[in-house]
């Protein structure tokens, strides 16, 4: 069973459709990237993977729980996975220990030394543990980022989102964060990101899942894909974006 | 002679009411002359002006209203001047009005982004110049959501005029209330005047307020 | 309060009024007034409990109303609509008069000190409304989908991630609400209430000294207002500063 099947997904915004009759497997251990261009629906896609928007029809299945019926316990969903914002969302007024343990101790209930732990450990893979007494407003936004990683990471989920966490960052900050990307990558995390990072989708990605329209246009493997594109508007896409 | 709250007395809370609104309007022009000249005071580039404005302001904000009309009313008798309760009234809420309206277009001039002032300054513009071409007409776009409010406030405080014996909407109620013994319906109906008049107003500055972030 | 040099100064002042104000036949006498000192600090002490209720009473009545605006249904809503621009568009003297006189011939009859602090909780809690309901919604949406996605649950994201925020907006508007609350009360003199604007023209009418009752009196407002600013500043900075 693939970890997270889409099948047949259909979302509209008022008259406007967004996704249209979207169906997408995604394996463990595999790394999506999700292109297209703006509008074309793919951070709604990445929300509705995780129920922060709701489909108007067809099946979204992560891990065995059905994320649109209306009985499941999107809580215990969302522990399970992790979602990373391009305007990372950290908690202003927490630290980033605090930030990092919150979810852990009041949401699994987990004891605080454990959370502790977990938080110098994620803080670890992601470079910053010397800031684990930080606020967030004294960092950069890519430390920011990182942590928002860490974040999520600290939940220990099956499953990683990232919804163009880089486009808002300034070009020398990126790099940090695709190291901690590539390490993740590396370690087996099954991860989808919406992305306009061509260079780690081609080294690292599995797949390319390019969208138009609201639909799946193209897709294959990864570096492949890149390469020798099938479709026009895959190539039209890649030539703006690859100049 | 107890008489029963009837339509001619609506006639006279409504004829009270146009006290209200007179003594409003004196106020708002006095309060605005004062209000500006303190705004402009603590804006300017001189300390002691500051000063005096951010004096002005902290001392008439720090009390309250009544100690104003009641000081300028039975006060000012003292010094030889004969006050009657409009002057009082009258003074003591331009005094009023004019710190808050000081406090309010300070704001406006303080909102309008540093920037503004360094594009009049490259064109080569004076401080005065600036101040009158570039800054005061966009402070008064910004300004006049919470001018509009805070008259909403000045009509509900000339209902302390009465107070002193002035005859305005809320001392036609008392007097009414007097002669009626009926003070529910009575006060009821005053409020509901005063109502008819502030809410529309408080409309108005909330969708000045609206159009206002809109355009920007 | 040193009686012995506080009359030694105003002495001076005196001499100097006496002396400087030839137009004047008027020598200002302020220990006629001083001699009533415990009456005044009773005035003062009445004054601030009236405040103090009123605000503890008001922010309660605030809290509901922002409760039943932001999360009731529709008939609630605009029941707490009107009761706040009801409030807001009338003046509180007529308030005042509506709770004291007007109930009382409808068969509710209060006694002034009830009146006033019904009347002044009704009032506060109109604003507190909205200060309240401003406060809450200025937490950006993007702040509860990121507490939400790590697999909080409603009540957890309110207390953990919305409370803090929007009690440290809301604090600078509440402080001054009371601020002006304080000065507020002195309108329930009216109604015969012995705070500390009523103890005013009762010694006027003793003493005859009108400007410097109220002048003095002016003054003790002046210093309660000053001591009130001075102290929420303080408690802001001890409560929303890094800990």
């Amino acid at each position: 069973m693939s970890l997270v099947e889409i099948t047949d997904v259909t979302k509209q915004f008022g008259a406007l459709k967004v996704l249209d009759r979207i169906s997408l497997h995604v394996e463990r251990g595999e790394i999506i990237a999700i292109i297209g261009r703006s509008g074309s629906g793919k951070s709604t896609l990445l929300r509705c993977i995780n129920g922060l928007e709701p489909i108007q029809s067809g099946r979204i299945v992560v891990d065995g729980i059905t994320v649109n019926d209306p009985k499941t316990d999107l809580r215990r969903l969302r522990q399970r996975v992790g979602i990373v914002f391009q305007s990372y969302n950290l908690f202003p007024h927490l630290s980033v220990a605090r930030n990092i343990t919150l979810a852990p101790t009041v949401a699994k209930g987990m004891p605080a030394q454990d959370a502790i732990k977990i938080a110098h450990d994620v803080l670890r893979r992601v470079g910053l543990e010397d800031k684990i007494n930080a606020f967030p407003d004294q960092l950069s936004g890519g430390q920011q980022q990182r942590v928002a990683i860490a974040r999520s990471l600290a939940m220990q989920p099956t499953l990683m989102l990232f919804d163009e966490i880089t486009s808002a960052l300034d070009p020398e900050l990126t790099g940090e964060v695709i190291k901690v990307l590539e390490d993740m990558a590396s370690s087996g995390m099954t991860m989808l990101l919406v992305t306009h990072e061509m260079g780690f989708a081609r080294r690292f990605g599995s797949r390319v899942v390019f969208m138009h329209g609201g639909r799946i246009h193209e897709q294959g493997p990864a570096a492949d894909t890149l390469a020798h594109p099938k479709t026009r508007e895959l190539e039209t896409f890649l030539s703006a974006v690859l100049h | 002679m107890i008489r029963h709250f009837a339509w001619i007395d609506l006639f006279y809370l409504v004829a009270a009411l146009r006290w209200t609104l007179a003594l409003t309007g004196v106020a708002f022009v006095g309060g605005t002359c004062v209000g500006a000249l303190i705004a402009l005071m603590r804006f300017s580039y001189l300390g002691p002006l500051r000063f005096l404005g951010n004096l002005y302001t902290q001392v008439v904000q720090g009390t309250p209203l009544l100690v104003w009309i009641f000081a300028l009313y039975f006060g000012l008798a003292i010094f030889g001047f004969s006050v009657d309760a409009w002057t009082a009234a009258a003074c003591a809420l331009s005094i009023y009005a004019g710190a808050f309206l000081g406090e309010i277009w300070r704001g406006a001039l303080l909102a309008i982004p540093r920037t503004q002032w360094e594009a009049g300054a490259s064109l080569g513009l004076g401080f005065l110049h600036q101040l009158r071409y570039v800054i005061v007409p966009q402070a008064l776009r910004v300004g006049t959501p919470p001018t509009v409010g805070f008259l909403v406030q000045l009509i509900k405080d000339t209902s302390l005029a009465s107070t002193i014996g002035f005859v305005e909407l809320t001392r036609e109620g008392q007097t009414t209330t007097a002669a009626t013994f009926q003070p529910f319906s009575v006060y009821l109906t005053v409020a509901g005047l005063y109502f008819l008049i502030c809410f529309p107003l408080t409309q108005w500055s909330r969708r000045l307020e609206r159009t206002f972030h809109v355009t920007r | 309060m040193n009686g012995g040099r506080l009359r030694s100064l105003l002495m001076a002042f005196q001499r100097s009024s006496a002396l400087g104000i030839e137009r004047v036949s008027y020598q200002f006498e302020f220990r006629d007034v001083l001699a009533y000192w415990p009456d005044l600090l009773s005035g003062v002490a009445v004054t601030i409990m009236l405040a103090l209720l009123g605000m503890a009473g008001g922010v309660l009545v605030g809290i509901l109303g922002a409760t039943a605006h932001l999360y009731g249904a529709r008939p609630l809503r605009i029941f707490a609509t009107a009761y706040v621009e009801a409030i807001r568009n009338t003046p509180l003297l007529v308030q005042l008069f509506i709770v004291f006189f007007g109930l009382a011939q409808i068969g509710l009859r209060l006694n002034a000190p009830v009146a006033a602090i019904i009347t002044l909780i009704v009032n506060v809690g109109a604003y507190a409304t909205e200060i309240v309901r401003a406060g809450f919604q200025a937490i950006p949406r993007t702040q509860l989908e990121a507490g939400h996605a790590l697999g909080l649950s409603g009540y957890q994201v309110f207390r953990h991630v919305v409370l803090v925020p929007a009690l440290k907006m809301m604090f600078p508007a509440l402080a001054s609400q009371f601020t002006l609350l304080l000065l507020a009360t002195s309108v329930v003199s009216l109604i015969s209430v012995n705070d500390l604007f009523y103890t005013a023209s009762i010694i006027q009418s003793q003493t005859f000294r009108d400007f410097e009752v109220y002048a003095l009196v002016g003054v003790v407002y002046l210093g309660l207002a000053l001591a009130c600013r001075s102290g929420f500043a303080l408690i802001y900075r001890r409560a929303f500063s890094r800990r």
